[in-house]
């Protein structure tokens, strides 16, 4: 037992090497520099004054509010939207593969190169979102410019990117559900509605279990796709600033690491809670 | 309504897209409250035809009749069938008691939870699972499984029970257990039973009459005992039996039937046994194992290669013109491996073929 066990370790070296590395050490590192301040060359310890900062700073409780408000509507409306479609593909849809690759394509695109072609259809004056909306008679709001529309606009691209991988990963799962289930189900007079809700539903769970979780984490962690919505910044007047982005902002441009550190400590609490949360919810779902 | 043919199936077709003709020609009818055992090798067709009974493939050409009435244009749902899959195909997400319930709960008929609870009881304590209603099918055993499916099948209270190899997927012991659970249980409820199989002994068990099948069409539609004691042809003599019936080459004469190592006089042979005048030429006789047995005058010498004991039998088994020829004796016979021994076979139980394997005694 004892020369297998020296063995494991051996084997496990490069892995807990690189987690420690790259992974641990920076956790740590962030959490006692959220204690510290000055600039990365001379951080002293200031106690909770950084938490304090952000506390009273309304531009933290801005990030956090449109991050979580990100989160909660287009984690949801995404996945709603994905079981859909796959389910769509799936049942009706005969070309699946074509279809299947169509959607994926967006998942292997950057997301700058996408954000830049939404930034044309979101355009308030020739963005092809707008010329669709005129000629059918509705308003047609400043998506890009307006710092009232600025989250919606984001919402809208999160939803829209986040198709693709769910889509696929659903399809996925649809497929390993075995035919006879339904053919017994067709057997029986099940209608279309006692399939979906009574076996494909409860089948998904898990795969939607898994999706809700990378989902929720992929959104608290939004970035990129602001950054090149909004052409580098967040939004008009700072209107569409996301968690990453404050603490991007404060890290770099303004230089205090410990409030960017302090605010990534709070972001890393509200991801593990919510993540705590939805994984009560889902074995909850599981059982019934 | 004529209870003999509560199943009828008449010039059944089915060709595949792929131009694979899966079935030729098949007729036969059920009788109601029969357990009709469709039995046959891998990819003779015995599924294609239970899923056409089913209505989950649609014939080329042919009718098929329930009651009387033809159910080609029915829907799957309006047949009055129950269906029982080879892996169950139970839903891992609900409890036996849902898993049972799930047909009375669905679709236009459904009925309130109550009354469905009420019905699904009443299968559940018939097929002896009450005490597992609220375990899911993954706990269960493979044998408490197949019950499952099977009073799911029967809570619609279906007229005719589709059972498609549903022992497959048991152990050997089991397997035994439950396809004595299965007969006891349909002839309780009373319902017309078509159950498939790859396994004879299977289906020589369950069977009020077995359906043999081969190439898409049938080759013996009769009971049990017929397959063993009057094969219609060949195949059926060579497919049922266990140890294998025994084939020897010979050539028919004037009156002479000549192997390579034997000469049987014609005149010994039960003249009212030949189903035809024979003209002289090549013929195959086949003889089951049990009918081939030593005897101090026997027709031909031959040494004993091997020895099976197979519980309370052996098998001699010995070469004849390069083919391994068996012998079904006693326990108790004094014969040893290497031994030479002359054997006999009783010609009334003796079988003849044309090469094509028609059967002409």
């Amino acid at each position: 037992m004892k020369t297998n066990q020296k063995k494991a370790w051996l084997f496990l070296a490069p892995t807990i090497i690189f987690v420690t590395l790259f992974s641990i050490y920076p956790i740590l590192r962030a959490f006692g520099m959220s204690f510290q301040g000055g600039s990365l060359i001379d951080l002293h310890w200031n106690g909770f004054s950084n938490y304090q900062y952000i506390f009273n700073d309304p531009e933290f409780w801005l990030a956090i509010k449109n991050t979580v408000l990100y989160a909660v509507i287009s984690v949801p409306v995404g996945l709603a939207i994905s079981i859909m479609l796959a389910w769509i593909i799936f049942d009706k849809v005969k070309h699946k593969s074509f279809f299947e690759t169509t959607f994926f394509m967006p998942y292997v695109t950057s997301t700058i190169a996408i954000g830049i072609v939404f930034r044309y259809i979101f355009n308030g004056d020739y963005g092809m979102l707008n010329f669709l909306l005129r000629s059918l008679h509705l308003p047609a709001p400043d998506w890009i410019d307006d710092p009232a529309m600025s989250l919606t606009t984001i919402i809208i691209f999160g939803i829209w990117s986040s198709l693709a991988f769910n889509i696929v990963i659903l399809m996925g799962a649809l497929r390993n559900i075995d035919p006879n289930f339904y053919t017994i189900a067709d057997m029986y007079g099940a209608s279309g509605r006692d399939k979906f809700w009574r076996i494909t539903m409860p089948e998904l769970v898990p795969t939607i279990a898994f999706l809700l979780t990378m989902n929720v984490i992929g959104a608290f962690k939004i970035y990129t796709s602001v950054y090149a919505l909004f052409n580098g910044q967040a939004g008009v007047g700072n209107s569409g600033t996301t968690a990453v982005f404050y603490i991007y902002n404060k890290f770099q441009i303004v230089g205090t690491p410990g409030v960017a550190m302090a605010a990534t400590v709070i972001l890393f609490l509200i991801i593990l809670f919510a993540t705590f949360l939805q994984r009560k919810m889902m074995k909850k779902v599981g059982e019934n | 309504m004529d209870n003999n043919k509560f199943v009828e199936v008449k010039n059944l077709r089915k060709v595949y897209d792929n131009g694979h003709e899966a079935i030729k020609n098949v007729s036969f009818s059920v009788k109601k409250g029969d357990l009709v055992c469709l039995l046959g090798p891998s990819g003779c067709g015995k599924t294609t035809i239970l899923n056409m009974l089913a209505g989950l493939l649609n014939p080329t050409e042919g009718d098929i009749l329930f009651n009387g009435k033809s159910v080609i244009k029915v829907a799957p749902k309006d047949r009055h069938i129950g269906y029982v899959f080879q892996n169950y195909a139970l839903y891992p997400h609900m409890t036996v008691l849902q898993n049972v319930m799930f047909p009375l709960i669905v679709g236009a008929n459904k009925k309130s939870k109550a009354e469905a609870k009420e019905i699904a009881t009443k299968y559940m304590e018939l097929t002896q699972i009450t005490e597992l209603a609220d375990q899911k099918p993954g706990n269960l055993s493979g044998g408490q499984q197949q019950r499952v499916a099977i009073a799911r099948a029967l809570v619609q209270e279906p007229q005719i029970l589709l059972m498609d190899e549903p022992l497959s997927n048991l152990d050997a012991r089991l397997r035994l257990k439950i396809r004595e659970e299965i007969r006891s249980l349909v002839k309780t409820v009373g319902i017309t039973t078509l159950f498939v199989t790859h396994d004879q002994e299977e289906a020589l068990s369950i069977g009020d009459k077995i359906i043999l099948f081969n190439d898409g069409i049938i080759q013996q539609d009769d009971l049990g005992q017929n397959f063993y004691l009057e094969p219609n042809n060949y195949f059926v003599a060579n497919f049922v039996g266990n140890p294998v019936i025994d084939n020897f080459k010979v050539t028919k004469t004037a009156n002479e039937i000549k192997s390579s190592q034997f000469t049987i006089n014609l005149a010994d042979m039960e003249q009212s046994r030949f189903k035809r005048e024979l003209p002289d030429g090549e013929y195959v006789l086949s003889v089951r194992p049990e009918n081939i047995v030593p005897d101090p005058d026997g027709l031909f010498e031959t040494k004993v290669d091997d020895i099976e004991l197979i519980g309370r039998e052996r098998i001699l088994k010995f070469t004849f013109d390069n083919q391994q020829v068996r012998s079904l004796i006693n326990l108790e016979a004094p014969i040893k491996h290497g031994d030479v021994v002359k054997l006999k076979m009783r010609l009334n139980r003796v079988f003849l073929f044309t090469p094509e394997g028609e059967r002409v005694y």
